[in-house]
């Protein structure tokens, strides 16, 4: 009998799930694992880890891993890679870690050209402390720090993480993708592929936004979770690569 | 013994590097110096200071309110430091750009036309270096073989070219010295 | 610039520490500029490009030292450096790297506070350094250079030590070394390569993956951490505390300082000793661990300690807390500006003596501390 499914190999064999029902980070973390397998990379990989749900990461992957503090994490992994630079750095970060607490970092990361991976999940919200408004909450959106809904007056404008990485000369791939779909799903593990192939070519710095879930702190079921990031978040984070795809 | 110098002048005058030289100097000549400099903003723009310190033995601190000699490249530097030399001291003055007062009855005056001398080797960029030729004139303990010896150090292998005309201002300057 | 040889050299503190981190083999710098030590990042760009080794312009001190806490995790040697307001920025990494275990390197060239402050030279940082501005209870290793000579040597011994024992080093200096020149040789890196390879991140090949993190979702192991590094910090303090005396064993009196001022207080006790005080010197290398035993047992001699700083009297507490009243513990400080002269400290010492005050501050407003 053919095998048609199993847990990635650069998966911990023992992990235990610890994201809420619904949570499309446990879809993101396996999509990293299938990308570490298929291009070979697990036993030369350090990564930076973050602060948020994202932290978690390295309770799934059998990878060597190094904490950064919160917003920190693209700096620990610039000094990974200044270090060692024949390893393979990728970090994995929540959108308030890499473009709040840690624009300045991860912009600069960009801006240097650092030959390493990030990966950024925007869910709108900060997930592990129940969330409050944050870089990508979308205009009106209810928060327990909004609970009238964002509005300009006291909350401004969220970022649109891709696009600003786009336009920093050091950066080589930097794409928007979304887990709300299957086929989606297929062009997001594509995209993170192609950021860590960028890495592995020497090219600079690889950056997929994946916008996600968190039915916990919206309040949905799962599925409604989804139609959101369907029908409102890619109408105000449009997906698409924006620097460094095919055309 | 314990002897302190300060130098001083506009920025641009080599006055770092004058008393670099004479620290140099002092430690070819196996003694323990220190060399503290006036940083920070009073760098950019304005006057510029140093401070040498030689000891026979430790030495006591490295910076120091009064001095035993003022080596002043200019008018501004001279008004300031007159006031700090100790009693019984020597201010060591560059005549071309201070006037010749003798503010004080209790200190010693050398006045030299440092830049003067200076552009008349041909550049007044050695005018620091005209400044330590005076120095060794009116101060006993500054040895004019150390400081040969000092240049030489500071200019390193680079810029070893230079050496004959800063031993030529060394030199020159100690016999204008009045 | 000279390097790896006994020749004698006038040379900056800030080079020297730099010159001495490139032959201790550190392989990356990651800084951010501030005077009083902005020399450092500048003499190290040309160098570690020369060298084919790492260098940063960091966007900002915590950036900065997130970078070099990356960077040793691989097992290398790196550093960073900065001055007072800007080291606060980076007490976050330091709680980190100290719960993480990582071989952190920092140099600190004091300038003045609180806030800003300015350029000028202080020794407002000792609590800093010693104490930690970081969240938790985790431990520093400090060590205070007194010369430009112990700028080199200090640098040597803090990169050897925080390979050794897995701790954050921070060598304490201040803007006078920094700035300052005097002769002093490189000679060469005197310690040992430590053996990293049972902890350092290269990639999980045949081995177990390392996550090197200080997450504690388990309480019993967070406690278990906890005292883990303090035990670890009790052989630290065994093993590698450090001080200098001078004339202490007839002394009656005992002048303490740490860093840079410790010139002046042996120069002040050459003074008090032709004036028939029979004054000793006393100064701490290491302020982390401190030496209290052996304050201890000098206090227990009888012998009384006047703690000399530019600061409001911070290492006097450690002083206080070691003599624990066996003796008199006095203080002569001014919180900023010119160091204490050594006119200023004999005079401050002959009142403390003549008048039995506690707290001296030479030209300074009246305050009694209360100390």
């Amino acid at each position: 009998m053919q095998q048609v499914f199993s847990i990635p190999e650069s998966m911990k064999k023992d992990f235990r799930y610890t994201f809420c029902p619904g949570c499309d980070h446990g879809i993101a973390i396996r999509l990293v694992a299938e990308v570490i397998d298929e291009l070979g990379i697990r036993e030369n990989i350090i990564s930076s880890t973050s602060v948020g749900c994202s932290v978690f990461l390295y309770d799934f992957l059998n990878i060597d891993c190094v904490e950064a503090p919160h917003g920190r994490a693209l700096a620990s992994a610039t000094g990974v890679k200044r270090a060692r630079p024949d390893k393979f750095v990728f970090t994995y970060s929540g959108d308030g870690d890499f473009a709040s607490i840690g624009i300045a970092e991860s912009l600069h990361s960009a801006l240097r050209g650092e030959n390493i991976s990030a990966i950024c999940i925007n869910n709108t919200t900060y997930g592990m402390t129940g969330g409050q408004l944050g870089p990508t909450t979308m205009m009106g959106q209810i928060t327990t720090t909004s609970p009238t809904g964002r509005n300009k007056e006291y909350f401004g404008y969220p970022i649109k993480i891709a696009e600003h990485i786009a336009l920093c000369d050091g950066t080589a791939y930097s794409a928007r993708v979304a887990l709300d779909s299957v086929p989606h799903i297929n062009q997001a593990k594509q995209a993170i592929k192609k950021a860590f192939q960028t890495q592995l070519d020497g090219k600079g710095f690889g950056f997929v936004e994946i916008l996600s879930s968190c039915p916990t702190n919206w309040h949905m079921t799962p599925e409604q979770a989804h139609e959101r990031v369907r029908n409102e978040m890619i109408k105000v984070f449009p997906l698409g690569e924006f620097k460094g795809g095919d055309k | 013994m314990e002897t302190n110098f300060i130098f001083a002048g506009f920025g641009g005058q080599g006055i770092l590097l004058a008393g670099t030289v004479l620290a140099n100097a002092f430690m070819i000549e196996g003694k323990d110096v220190t060399w503290y400099p006036c940083y920070g903003a009073e760098m950019r723009g304005g006057t510029v200071n140093c401070e040498v310190v030689v000891s026979d033995s430790e030495v006591s601190s490295v910076h120091k309110q009064d001095t035993d000699y003022a080596i002043v490249l200019n008018q501004q530097s001279f008004d300031r430091f007159v006031k700090r030399v100790k009693k019984g001291g020597t201010i060591v003055a560059n005549s071309t750009l201070v006037a010749e007062t003798r503010p004080r009855t209790d200190i010693n005056y050398v006045f030299a036309p440092m830049t003067k001398i200076a552009n008349d080797l041909g550049t007044s960029k050695v005018t620091n270096v005209v400044s330590l030729g005076v120095l060794a004139s009116a101060c006993p303990i500054v040895k004019k073989e150390f400081l040969e010896k000092g240049v030489e150090k500071v200019l390193g292998e680079k810029k070893k070219d230079l050496l004959p005309l800063n031993i030529k201002a060394l030199n020159s300057a100690c016999c204008e010295a009045v | 610039m000279t390097d790896n040889n006994n020749e004698k050299v006038l040379i900056k503190g800030n080079y020297a520490i730099a010159q001495a981190a490139v032959n201790a083999g550190c392989q990356c710098y990651f800084g951010y500029p501030i005077t009083p030590q902005t020399e450092i990042g500048e003499y190290l760009s040309g160098k570690m490009q020369e060298l084919g080794r790492g260098y940063v312009c960091a966007e900002s001190e915590l950036g900065a030292i997130n970078m070099v806490m990356g960077a040793v995790s691989t097992g290398v040697k790196a550093m960073t450096s900065s001055s007072s307001p800007a080291v606060a920025l980076m007490q976050e990494g330091l709680s980190y790297a100290a719960s993480d275990e990582l071989p952190v390197v920092l140099v600190n060239v004091m300038r003045t506070g609180p806030g800003l402050g300015y350029i000028y030279p202080a020794q407002g940082d000792y609590n800093q350094a010693v104490y930690g501005g970081g969240n938790g209870d985790y431990k520093i290793i400090v060590l205070a250079p007194s010369t430009v000579q112990e700028c080199i040597d200090l640098t040597y011994r803090a990169f050897y030590l925080a390979q050794k024992y897995r701790n954050p080093v921070i060598l304490l200096a201040d803007g006078i070394l920094g700035q300052m020149m005097e002769p002093a040789s490189f000679g060469k890196y005197p310690y040992p390569e430590v053996d990293v390879s049972s902890w350092a991140l290269t990639g999980a090949k045949g081995r177990e993956a390392r996550k090197i993190y200080s997450v504690a979702t388990d309480e019993k192991k967070q406690i278990q951490h906890i005292y883990d590094l303090f035990k670890k910090f009790e052989i630290i303090t065994q093993n590698e505390t450090t001080y200098e005396e001078f004339n202490t064993e007839d002394a009656d009196i005992i002048l303490t300082s740490f860093g840079s001022m410790t010139r002046n207080i042996k120069a002040a006790m050459n003074v008090l000793r032709k004036k028939g005080i029979k004054a000793g010197c006393f100064r701490p290398v290491t302020l982390s661990p401190f030496p209290h035993k052996r304050v201890s047992e000098l206090a227990g001699e009888g012998k009384d300690f006047i703690v000399v700083e530019m600061n409001m009297g911070q290492m006097f507490k450690d002083i206080k807390y070691a003599v624990n009243g066996q003796s008199k513990v006095s203080l002569v400080n001014r919180p900023v500006g010119e160091w204490l002269s050594v006119e200023e400290i004999v005079e401050a010492v002959e009142n403390i003596v003549a008048k039995g005050l506690t707290v001296v501050n030479p030209g300074g407003v009246e305050y009694a501390a209360s100390v």
